[in-house]
């Protein structure tokens, strides 16, 4: 047959075949590997790889102090890439694995001795395996407040930089449209009930909620608990307590956090567990509701869908009814920067964290991010200066402080059973507090 | 053997045979076995974290009182979701096949319409159907508004996982439309013939003709829309989001456990137990797939 005739029997020919095939498979796999150096001196050379969560304002951010980075130091090569929320978590362990990732995003919260093994979350058990650098020693972390350096310590240690604080038991509100209307801006939980009747009265929505990402609604969660549990102390003893079981999540004031959840659930906007976040700031601009609950880091998106069609503020939602309660909004410190142990490039990743920690890069970081700072006397946006009044005092939110139990059921994971209330969920407050308790309970 | 087209020799054909099989069972045989043995870990996924062998840990804790509720509604939840969009995504594509098999002008330009949703990638429908179902300003909102009514769709939990199946038949209407036009093309022309000879009903000729001799289709039609949207989240993902009880599968509470699905979803556990997830969901799948395998081949056999 013609065809065999045309085949080389020579196993010389055929073994040189399978030789090359193999090479080029091992040249095509050995593209895709990453071209990273490490610096040899002092001075930072080589790649840079910077991976953090994705969000427009500290993306900017994070761009702006890396341009100036590369400038001060044109040796070195900065691969940012921001990865949306979601799916952050399964990109650090996949490039921790890989071993290609220099300057991430990580939150190591201590855990209390009250807490059984088991709820300790990755970044706690990987700080424990010595995944991320320590960082107290370094002399750049001098230039954070100190208060906010204590309240990100891990076992005493700092291993992650706080690039700034976010607020979040707020609404942002049209202050355009409640001059129109006379409405002034309410300090107890009953003036926040009669001003949103009163706008519901006019046909206006009071509350814009982002129901269907689900944690857009936990912000009335969060600040339900901030007004009627207003110190940290209050807190830290609430969290205790429902961990050694003291306090059942049925009592009358857990269950007050749900009732007040309800009611705001009450003032929000048609159809709001069908509305996703990301609608929310034009519909805010757009006046299909009067307030919005949100968190100061959507304050450069809110700017950009209102422009300049009405004037706009943000005070704390007034959950109790002593106004000196709500007079704190709470807060967290966000986008903590860690350094990875297994880092490639030491020198420029420490580099990067000192430029970033150096005032003057600083102020440029928050000016674009319009985040709140992280280090005493640094300049922040306008609409940060007009809540000074609300956060002189470092309030940490609730989410901060509480840890869930693994062993649990799902309805006490925040463990105020926001999701379960209509019509996110399909229950009144009472019904989900009754479910979040004995899933709870199950727990232990 | 050594005369044939085109290994002449066997040495290719067991060269290729080889690669070929190494390439499956590194990438598929291996995760699997792999996957059953992380099951009995707490393996969290990243390196550094030490692994300890927990044995039945984790599918004790699937099956604990705490986490009972969830799975269950997790479980519910997938088999109405695989029931409903296999039968009702059969019985619509063999109607849709049965009437583009007939000869008329334009037959071409709808079965290309009709298969569009397929190339369509799961991202691009969960937005265009998010955008369709938006509760403020949406179509579906309009004309829901014509009748006076209007709805969170997607954020109502009694009609969110309704919705959701029926986006899932939608896109997957066009595979199985393909695989019955296969078979309606395989029949003989003269069983039809000779049954309306018999003076048999076309509603007749649909049921002793065109289905028994469709089965072979039907059972591959089945199968795969079974064990497929037994398995499938992406869709579920992309309209509702990760965390939503009312339209949670196993598949999607596998993502969500083990990838940290959202930066809502509370608290997920290790890598371990999503695995041990997963282990049951194999079980699930290779049960139900077993038992529909021998009924359909059995009746195929009846023929």
């Amino acid at each position: 047959m013609a065809t065999t005739k045309l085949r080389s029997r020579s196993l010389a020919r055929r073994g040189l075949t399978a030789v090359s095939a193999v090479a080029l498979l091992g040249i095509l796999a050995g593209c895709s590997s990453a071209a990273g150096s490490s610096s040899t001196d002092g001075a930072p050379s080589g790649t840079l790889n910077i991976v953090v969560s994705s969000a427009d304002a500290s993306d900017a951010g994070f761009r702006a102090v890396n341009a100036a980075f590369e400038k001060k130091y044109p040796n070195v090569d900065v691969k940012f890439s921001a990865v949306p929320n979601n799916n952050y978590k399964a990109a650090k362990s996949s490039r921790l694995t890989a071993g290609n990732v220099d300057i991430l995003i990580a939150a190591p919260t201590e855990v209390p001795k009250f807490v059984a093994d088991g709820s300790a979350s990755d970044d706690d058990l990987s700080t424990d395996a010595g995944v991320f650098l320590d960082l107290t020693k370094q002399p750049f972390m001098k230039n954070f407040t100190p208060s906010l350096l204590k309240s990100i310590a891990y076992k005493g240690k700092q291993y992650t930089v706080p690039t700034g604080v976010s607020y979040y038991s707020g609404v942002f509100y049209n202050k355009t449209m409640f001059d129109k209307l006379g409405l002034s801006i309410p300090t107890t939980w009953s003036e926040f009930v009669t001003l949103a009747d009163t706008l519901k009265a006019q046909g206006i929505a009071p509350l814009g909620i982002g129901g269907k990402d689900s944690w857009p609604a936990g912000l009335t969660m969060i600040s339900a608990v901030q007004g009627l549990y207003p110190t940290q102390a209050d807190k830290e003893a609430l969290f205790k307590g429902l961990w050694t079981n003291k306090v059942k999540l049925t009592d009358s004031k857990p269950l007050e956090v749900l009732d007040r959840v309800q009611k705001m659930y009450e003032f929000g906007q048609q159809n709001f567990s069908g509305v996703s976040y990301a609608t929310i700031p034009s519909g805010f601009a757009s006046e299909q509701f009067a307030m919005t609950a949100d968190g100061t880091w959507d304050a450069p998106t809110i700017a950009s869908a209102v422009g300049s069609k009405f004037e706009y503020g943000y005070f704390p939602i007034p959950t109790s009814d002593t106004a000196a309660d709500n007079a704190t909004l709470a807060g967290k410190v966000d986008l903590r920067l860690a350094v990875a142990a297994n880092t490639k490039n030491k020198t420029a990743a420490l580099a990067w964290m000192s430029f970033f920690s150096d005032p003057k890069n600083y102020a440029t970081y928050v000016k674009v991010s319009g985040t709140a700072p992280a280090e005493p006397n640094i300049a922040s946006s306008a609409f940060l200066d007009s809540i000074k009044g609300y956060t002189s005092t470092f309030s940490p939110a609730w989410d901060t402080i509480w840890i869930a139990n693994s062993k649990a059921g799902a309805a006490a994971s925040f463990p105020f059973n926001y999701p379960g209330i209509a019509p996110l969920g399909s229950g009144t407050a009472q019904q989900a507090a009754k479910q979040s308790q004995s899933d709870w309970a199950a727990g232990f | 053997m050594t005369e044939s087209f085109p290994f002449p020799r066997r040495a290719p054909m067991r060269i290729t045979f080889t690669l070929g099989l190494a390439v499956l069972v590194i990438f598929a045989i291996v995760p699997a076995v792999g996957v059953l043995f992380i099951a009995f870990t707490d393996i969290r996924g990243i390196v550094g974290i030490p692994v300890h062998w927990i044995g039945l840990d984790n599918f004790v804790s699937f099956f604990s009182a705490a986490h009972l509720g969830y799975n269950l509604n997790a479980i519910k939840n997938t088999l109405i979701y695989a029931i409903v969009s296999t039968v009702v995504g059969i019985v619509l594509a063999l109607g849709i096949a049965v009437l583009l098999n007939q000869k008329f002008r334009g037959t071409n330009a709808y079965r290309a319409i009709v298969f569009l949703p397929t190339v369509l990638g799961v991202t691009v429908i969960g937005l265009i159907w998010s955008l369709i179902f938006n509760p403020s300003a949406g179509p579906a909102a309009s004309i829901w508004k014509l009748f006076g009514a209007d709805s969170a769709f997607f954020g109502d939990p009694h009609m969110a996982l309704g919705l959701v199946i029926a986006v899932q038949i939608w896109a997957g209407l066009g595979t199985s439309v393909v695989i019955f036009l296969a078979g309606l093309q395989a029949i003989p022309e003269d069983l039809y013939e000779s049954s309306s000879m018999d003076g048999a009903t076309p509603w007749q000729q649909l049921r002793m003709v065109t289905i028994p001799m469709l089965a072979p289709s039907i059972t591959a039609n089945v199968l795969l829309g079974i064990v497929g949207s037994l398995q499938s989240y992406q869709l579920t993902y992309v309209l509702t989001g990760a965390n939503n009880p009312a339209t949670q599968l196993l598949s999607l509470a596998i993502f969500s456990q083990g990838f940290g699905g959202s930066s809502a979803s509370g608290v997920s556990q290790s890598q371990g137990y999503a695995a041990a997830i997963s282990i049951v969901q194999f079980v699930i799948v290779g049960v139900i797939s077993l038992v529909v395998l021998q009924y359909l081949r059995r009746r195929e056999a009846r023929l």
